[in-house]
């Protein structure tokens, strides 16, 4: 994402009073007060942070904390269980042990631990499939992550951990469609850009309630390194939930603590204990606007860039269900882009457009450096491999999905109110001041890459190209030309992408205050770009992808108020790619569940 | 030069040629409709004289008609212009990744369509080729091109009559007398060599109705062929809207003539396109002759078969040489502007066969090959043999039960499995290593 607002004068390390340990409150109860502050922290999100998670029910102690007595006692899994990138014999299976009160994450405290799994047909486990032992240490922040394989495609099973006493919570999962499989359809929950300071994970409360998805696709911006107050809610930067550590994360320890605050939100732990996990990254899991050898959000004071990063690769390798160069293994290398195919109907390609970019154009102003093609936003051998994804021979299934970190479709503009360019920037990066057609730091600022995918696209006449996008805090979708002057007359289109609001983090109106100026926006915008389909700037929530061979359907839900963690879920609008078109028309009504 | 309407043989291939036509045996029938249709003397005395003792069970009672609508993008069946092909898709089954298969060429897709192989077996990989014995390029539209048994013969030995109506001069030269009932067309339309699809639509319907054959084959020609008669481009998309309308009337027409007929309910109609379209414009012209021609290894000793998105180059150098030749015939082409990728022949996926020379050239999407003239050689804007013209449209409609309504396969369709699709149909056993294709019954 590229740009964040911050309050005039406040410091970057800004930091609260955090409620103390235990000092669970009701959290409606806090939030009927208001946001009051740049760095106001509701109680209730400071007591999350650090007290025993919520199930997402409801109901507390969900995630264990009894001993086979019966007894409380510490409670060794605090920060929920997770699976993730489904293939069709192996699931990649989570968890973090607290083998001691003291082993805090990031601490390097606390010994070894020897951690028992087990997956099974069955709820009751009596039907185990599939089982072993992982000695993990403070050495990876005593994480658990392994490939639970043997297993049959496209089956549920339930999963769960034991050590010192205790067991996890159970997770479920679902094992991807054979090689050569035809499922009737797939349907994974998109979210992206979920900020824990900016408001409650609902979407991902919504998610987890579903029973009719086949896995979460998160796009990107599944954490922020900002320090407390430094991006919260709305203009004046609420903090309906605390980080923690509250001052920017940059060593091994912040990125540690920093993804473990975030793993203690319950309706996070909720979805990742239901559903498998597909992710990339985008910037903020390292700092803003990062590229291959720098970020803006770094400067000489944080330390080596790349070191940096390194640590920030480190502790999502420790902490995130994926397969980082594809394997479980840490230390193994921090590649993440990756294919996952899900029978002859689709394969998903997750890109890492962050890692081997070159420095974004410098902004505002017109600046040829866009389309230089010396310069990549993939980097030579992603390009070479997201070509290959494209065009792998008479055996690539059908759909071919793109997890996208940023926006690949064209956004240009006409005229807009220049009041309203800034604020438009601070949520998209869109517009430089003088309304020049790009944001630099999505593909619109490396267009020669852009169209060496979309040429080949062409060249090879691929159909059913599916980007699914985060990273823009709206809700858009587009067709894909190769030339938006022409796209209309002749209605050339190579693809399509569908583009997921975000779960909290800020959008238009967040910034502006001023929810009456988007559609005015949003207006001026459709306009000038006719290949865009839709675009809503002012919803936060999650989106329900189904895939069939005849078409591809996205539905856009949105949630009401951030900062209530009961805030109600809507359906706001479907639009459907019909194969073989690479055009985008509105569906009446949303997926059945 | 593009060959879709270019034929092209010397007099050493019309005498082999001549020679093949006398030496088949062939009576002509005129229809009741006035149209003449070649046959063979055996099924004039009905399907019942041939290949008795194998007969399978309950084939006698079904139909199957291949419509290629030659040239048509996927896409225009969305396009609106397409009703009748479009509810006959949404009716039946679909499979919406199908694509040609190379050389993206007319010929060789039929050839795959009826023997069910790729062209390293089937021995036709491209429309036009070098024929190294007789020194030149050449059209393949000989009979014997085709190197294997092709469906057609199959369902002929098993008692089962059969009727091509193909609207292309040189597809009515490479499938020659196999079909049990031919239709030869006595006009073609100069320059693009091809019957009208309203000529086409009457020859088939009169051959349904006064021979019924088990199987028919027919190729559309009208929305393939306006890409090719144009040449200023300027016309073209105008031309191309007009031809969707007609053929897609005529589609709807024989539809509702199986309807009526009482055929329907026993038939299945296969519809799928032999390879895409895409157009070039005037500057986006790729012409290899002289830049190879001007390498000191290559002079003198190569041929271009030009296939209009593809350009296929034979080294005709002693054999000590070829492989420093395939290099640099590979290096000079993807230097050149408007090329996509110049592979090895022999490149496993391609499975072309040594017919299609040493390196196989493609061009990107709005460029055409013109060799070995740069000017004359091919003029046209409408193009194919490139991979940007793979996509096709590929469902199977039709009133018998096989037809499952509204299915929709993610499963990779080709033009290749059109055979085994109708073997499947009529119940021949079939070898597992029978055909490169699958059936999508």
């Amino acid at each position: 994402m590229t740009s964040i607002q911050r309050s005039p004068g406040q410091p970057e390390h800004a930091s609260s009073e955090p409620a103390r340990p235990g000092q669970a409150l009701p959290r409606r109860t806090v939030l009927a007060t208001g946001a009051v502050a740049a760095t106001t922290v509701t109680a209730a999100g400071a007591a999350l942070a650090s007290s025993p998670a919520r199930a997402a029910d409801g109901t507390a102690d969900r995630a264990g904390g009894t001993n086979t007595l019966g007894k409380r006692e510490h409670r060794v899994f605090q920060h929920g269980v997770a699976s993730g990138d489904p293939l069709p014999e192996a699931v990649l299976l989570w968890t973090r042990v607290t083998p001691t009160p003291e082993a805090t994450p990031g601490s390097g405290r606390g010994g070894p631990v020897t951690v028992r799994w087990e997956v099974a047909r069955d709820a009751r486990f009596r039907k185990v499939v599939s089982s072993g032992r992982f000695r993990t240490s403070a050495a990876r922040d005593h994480t658990v992550k392994l490939d639970a394989k043997g297993l049959r495609p496209e089956t549920e099973y339930h999963y769960r951990f034991t050590a010192l006493g205790q067991r996890s919570p159970v997770g479920r999962l679902r094992t991807a469609p054979g090689e050569r499989a035809t499922p009737r359809n797939l349907r994974f929950g998109v979210v992206s850009c979920s900020n824990l300071e900016a408001g409650f994970f609902t979407p991902y409360r919504a998610l987890a309630a579903r029973q009719d998805l086949h896995a979460i696709l998160h796009l990107g911006d599944y954490l922020y390194e900002y320090p407390t107050g430094g991006y919260g809610m709305g203009q004046d930067n609420v903090v309906v939930r605390p980080h923690d550590p509250p001052h920017e994360m940059v060593s091994l320890e912040d990125y540690r603590r920093r993804h473990a605050s975030y793993k203690l939100d319950p309706d996070l732990q909720a979805l990742h204990a239901r559903y498998s996990w597909i992710l990339t990254w985008d910037d903020h899991e390292v700092t803003n606007d990062q590229w291959k050898a720098g970020a803006e959000n770094h400067d000489e004071s944080e330390g080596d860039y790349k070191k940096r990063r390194a640590r920030a690769h480190r502790a999502y390798d420790e902490w995130m269900p994926v397969r980082m160069d594809g394997t479980a293994r840490l230390d193994d290398g921090a590649r993440l882009y990756r294919r996952l195919r899900f029978g002859d109907l689709a394969e998903i390609s997750m890109l890492d457009l962050r890692t081997y970019r070159d420095e974004q154009a410098a902004l505002p102003g017109v600046d040829a450096t866009v389309s230089d093609p010396s310069r990549s936003i993939t980097g030579k051998k992603q390009m070479a491999w997201l070509k290959e994804s494209l065009t792998r021979g008479d055996h690539a299934p059908q759909w071919k999905v793109i997890g996208n970190p940023v926006m690949i479709a064209p956004v240009t503009f006409g005229d807009l109110p220049n009041d309203l360019i800034d604020p438009i920037n601070d949520v998209t990066g869109i517009l430089p001041a003088d309304g020049a057609p790009y944001n630099v730091d999505q593909w619109d600022g490396y267009t020669a890459d852009r169209r060496e995918v979309l040429g080949h696209i062409r060249d090879h006449q691929v159909k059913d190209v599916l980007f699914v996008t985060g990273d823009i805090h709206s809700g858009w979708a587009c067709e894909l030309p190769l030339d938006t002057s022409t796209q209309p007359l002749y209605g050339d289109s190579y693809g399509v992408e569908f583009v997921c609001s975000s779960v909290t983090s800020n959008n238009l109106k967040d910034i502006t205050g001023v929810p009456q100026a988007s559609p005015l926006v949003e207006t001026a915008i459709l306009a000038n770009n006719r290949h865009i389909k839709y675009l809503d700037f002012d919803s936060h929530g999650f989106s329900v992808l189904d895939i069939t061979a005849a078409r591809a359907q996205m539905d856009w839900y949105v949630i009401g108020d951030r900062a209530d963690a009961d805030t109600p879920i809507t359906w706001s609008v479907s639009y459907e790619t019909r194969a073989g078109t690479g055009r985008v028309t509105a569906v009446d009504t949303p997926l059945e569940g | 030069m593009c060959t879709c309407g270019d034929v092209r043989h010397g007099p050493e291939v019309r005498e082999r040629r001549l020679a093949e036509l006398r030496a088949s045996r062939r009576t002509v029938l005129t229809a009741a409709s006035g149209l003449a249709f070649s046959s063979a003397v055996a099924a004039t005395a009905g399907s019942a004289a041939a290949g008795e003792a194998g007969r399978v069970k309950g084939a006698e009672d079904l139909r199957c008609y291949v419509l290629v609508v030659d040239g048509c993008r996927p896409d225009e069946i969305d396009s609106g212009l397409t009703p009748n092909l479009r509810a006959l898709r949404e009716q039946g089954m679909y499979w919406p990744r199908a694509t040609s298969m190379p050389v993206m060429e007319t010929i060789p897709n039929h050839v795959m369509m009826m023997t069910g192989v790729r062209p390293d077996r089937s021995g036709v990989p491209a429309n036009a080729i070098y024929d190294r014995e007789l020194g030149e390029v050449r059209t393949m539209d000989l009979p014997s091109d085709i190197k294997v048994p092709t469906v057609i013969e199959r369902l002929n030995r098993r008692g089962l009559t059969t009727g091509t109506v193909l609207s292309k001069e040189y597809l009515v030269g490479i499938f020659g007398e196999r079909a049990t009932h031919r239709w030869e067309p006595e006009l073609y339309i100069p320059v693009s060599e091809h019957a009208p699809d309203l000529l086409t639509y009457n020859a088939l319907t009169s051959m349904v109705d006064e021979l019924d054959p088990h199987l028919v084959f027919v190729n559309l020609g009208d929305i393939d062929r306006v890409g090719h008669t144009d040449i200023t481009g300027t016309t073209l998309r105008v031309m191309r809207q007009a031809a969707l309308l007609q053929t897609d009337t005529l589609v709807g027409q024989f539809i509702d003539s199986l309807k009526s007929s009482g055929r329907w309910e026993k038939s299945i109609v296969i519809v799928l396109a032999d390879h895409s379209m895409d157009w070039s414009v005037p500057t986006n012209v790729i012409s290899l002759q002289a830049p190879l021609e001007a390498d000191p290894l290559l002079e003198g000793k190569f041929v271009i078969g030009d296939n209009g998105g593809a350009d296929l180059v034979y080294w005709t150098g002693p054999a000590r040489e070829r492989e420093r030749a395939i290099v640099r015939i590979r290096e000079i082409a993807e230097s050149t502007p408007g090329v996509l990728k110049a592979w090895d022949r022999r490149a496993p996926w391609l499975r072309l066969g040594p017919e299609a020379g040493d390196v196989v050239v493609f061009c990107q999407a709005g460029w055409r090959f013109s060799d070995p003239d740069p000017v004359t050689s091919n003029p046209i804007p409408g193009n194919h043999g490139h991979p940007a013209t793979r996509a096709i449209p590929f469902f199977i409609g039709g009133g018998h039960p096989v037809v499952k309504a509204g299915k929709v396969s993610p499963k990779h369709a080709r033009t290749v499995d059109v055979a085994p699709t109708i073997a499947d149909f009529f119940g021949l056993r079939t070898g597992k290593r029978a055909y490169d294709g699958k059936s999508r019954l």
